[in-house]
């Protein structure tokens, strides 16, 4: 099935299918998960109604973590496989990581406010969530700085998937680091378990983001497939004038 | 074995005559905790107890400020090619070659980190502690150093790029390496466990990270 889709014009078929059926699910699910959870559901008997903040800032971590997974198997499948689409999907991937990445980083520190206090603390989840943004930010200023080509998508395919590696290691050790000092006298998050009337916007919620970033994903993909195919037109364009002057002359 | 012996030594060489030797980790090292007590203030309670943390990261700091030379020079000069094409498997190429720019130039490190620490105020044991753990980082901290530097090898400005992947990179190291001071000065038994974690991350990225290195190189031959 991957070789299979690996055609670029299969893919822009698939593509050109699946853009608009993704965006009107993204933005329905969407419009009723924000209907849910700011106006439809109760508020939290422990943190009144701040907890709306949740539903805004749990699936963009969520993202923020899967979207790192897709960019580490896509970069896996390039090396592996070299399919150049696995390499424009990683590349498309990273910068839309990135964002959902400062999206839960900033709602957490919103969140973080009303609830510990502070907008920020050097808890494991959020350090381990800061360091995520600091390896999608190096992914994209190493592709950047190569000029050819295929040494970004081979370089950062690398990156990618040391990346991968690594996170996991950090998310032990600053599980580590943050139980060396005792734990200040926070509320924590990790409570009761969430009760069905949270947990359904929640999961709307998470299914629009998903769905939001399938669609930025695709169309961002096919805008690049786009752009590459005119400028192989210009080039040919050039060439061919170029020629025309060469037999004029 | 030979051609390893004789890259680790070349390199060894080459840090020491041509790169100043260990005078570039060392300078930017003193300057780093000279200058820290100047911004934080001359408290003495302070300082001890922010101490082992502040030799752990000017530790980082002065690995990761010679790390582009390590496979950037290499890169511009096609020393790299050569490496690819002498036949010596990549990966104990590039852990003979980082091997031997380590110890020509980062050896003064946990001697200044010990001696940092005592000038902070931290007692002798937790300064002797933060020092061993100095020296089991160092393996961790410039494998990860060399392999940032090889990704980014020959991009011009490469420092700043090299520092901004290999940071995250180094959490984990540093974590420990700092934290085995730190718990040690606080008279936490879990000293020891920061030590061995410590030695255990720099065994783990000595088993990886000359595959990354090698693969990295390669990548960026085109």
């Amino acid at each position: 099935m991957l070789s299979y889709f690996s055609n670029p014009q299969r893919f822009d078929q698939l593509a050109r299918t699946l853009i608009p059926i993704f965006a009107v699910l993204a933005l329905g699910l969407l419009a009723v998960g924000v209907y849910l959870s700011f106006f439809a559901s109760p508020p939290d008997y422990q943190q009144g109604e701040t907890i709306r903040i949740m539903y805004v800032h749990v699936p963009a971590a969520y993202m923020a973590m899967a979207l790192y997974a897709a960019l580490a198997a896509a970069s896996f499948v390039y090396f592996v496989w070299r399919h150049a689409l696995a390499d424009a999907a990683a590349e498309v991937i990273a910068p839309i990581g990135a964002v959902f990445t400062v999206l839960a980083l900033f709602t957490g520190s919103l969140w973080g406010k009303p609830m510990w206090g502070a907008w920020w603390e050097w808890d494991a989840r959020m350090t381990s969530v800061l360091v995520l943004l600091l390896v999608y930010l190096g992914y994209m200023a190493l592709r950047a700085a190569l000029e050819d080509a295929q040494q970004a998508a081979r370089t950062g395919a690398i990156l990618a998937m040391a990346g991968i590696i690594n996170l996991v290691i950090v998310k032990f050790s600053v599980d580590w680091w943050s139980s060396l000092h005792q734990p200040a006298s926070v509320i924590r998050l990790d409570g009761p378990t969430i009760h069905s009337s949270q947990l359904w916007p929640l999961a709307i919620m998470a299914l629009g983001y998903s769905f939001l970033a399938g669609w930025l994903i695709l169309y961002r993909l096919r805008s690049q497939a786009l752009r590459r195919r005119v400028r192989t037109l210009q080039r040919q364009r050039e060439q061919a004038a170029r020629a025309r002057e060469e037999a004029v002359s | 074995m030979s051609a390893l012996r004789a890259i680790f030594m070349r390199e060894a060489r080459l840090a020491w005559a041509g790169g100043g030797g260990a005078a570039g980790p060392t300078a930017f090292f003193l300057a780093a905790i000279t200058l820290a007590p100047l911004a934080i203030g001359p408290a003495a309670d302070l300082l001890s107890a922010v101490g082992p943390g502040i030799m752990g990261f000017a530790a980082l700091l002065s690995v990761l400020q010679s790390a582009d030379r390590l496979f950037g020079d290499d890169h511009g000069d096609g020393t790299a090619e050569l490496y690819l094409l002498s036949g010596v498997s990549p990966a104990w190429l590039v852990l003979a070659k980082v091997t031997g720019q380590a110890l020509a130039t980062l050896w003064p490190l946990p001697v200044i980190g010990c001696l940092g620490a005592m000038m902070y105020g931290v007692p002798v044991q937790p300064a002797l502690m933060g020092a061993l753990a100095l020296l089991a980082a160092i393996p961790a901290l410039s494998l990860i150093a060399g392999f940032a530097g090889a990704l980014a090898a020959g991009i011009r400005r490469s420092g700043l790029l090299i520092a901004l992947i290999a940071t995250p990179m180094m959490v984990p190291v540093l974590i420990f390496a700092a934290g085995a001071g730190r718990s040690a000065f606080e008279g936490d038994e879990r000293a020891l466990a920061n030590l061995l974690l410590t030695a255990a991350v720099s065994l783990g990225t000595i088993a990886l990270a000359p595959f990354g290195i090698a693969a990295a190189i390669r990548s960026r031959l085109g």
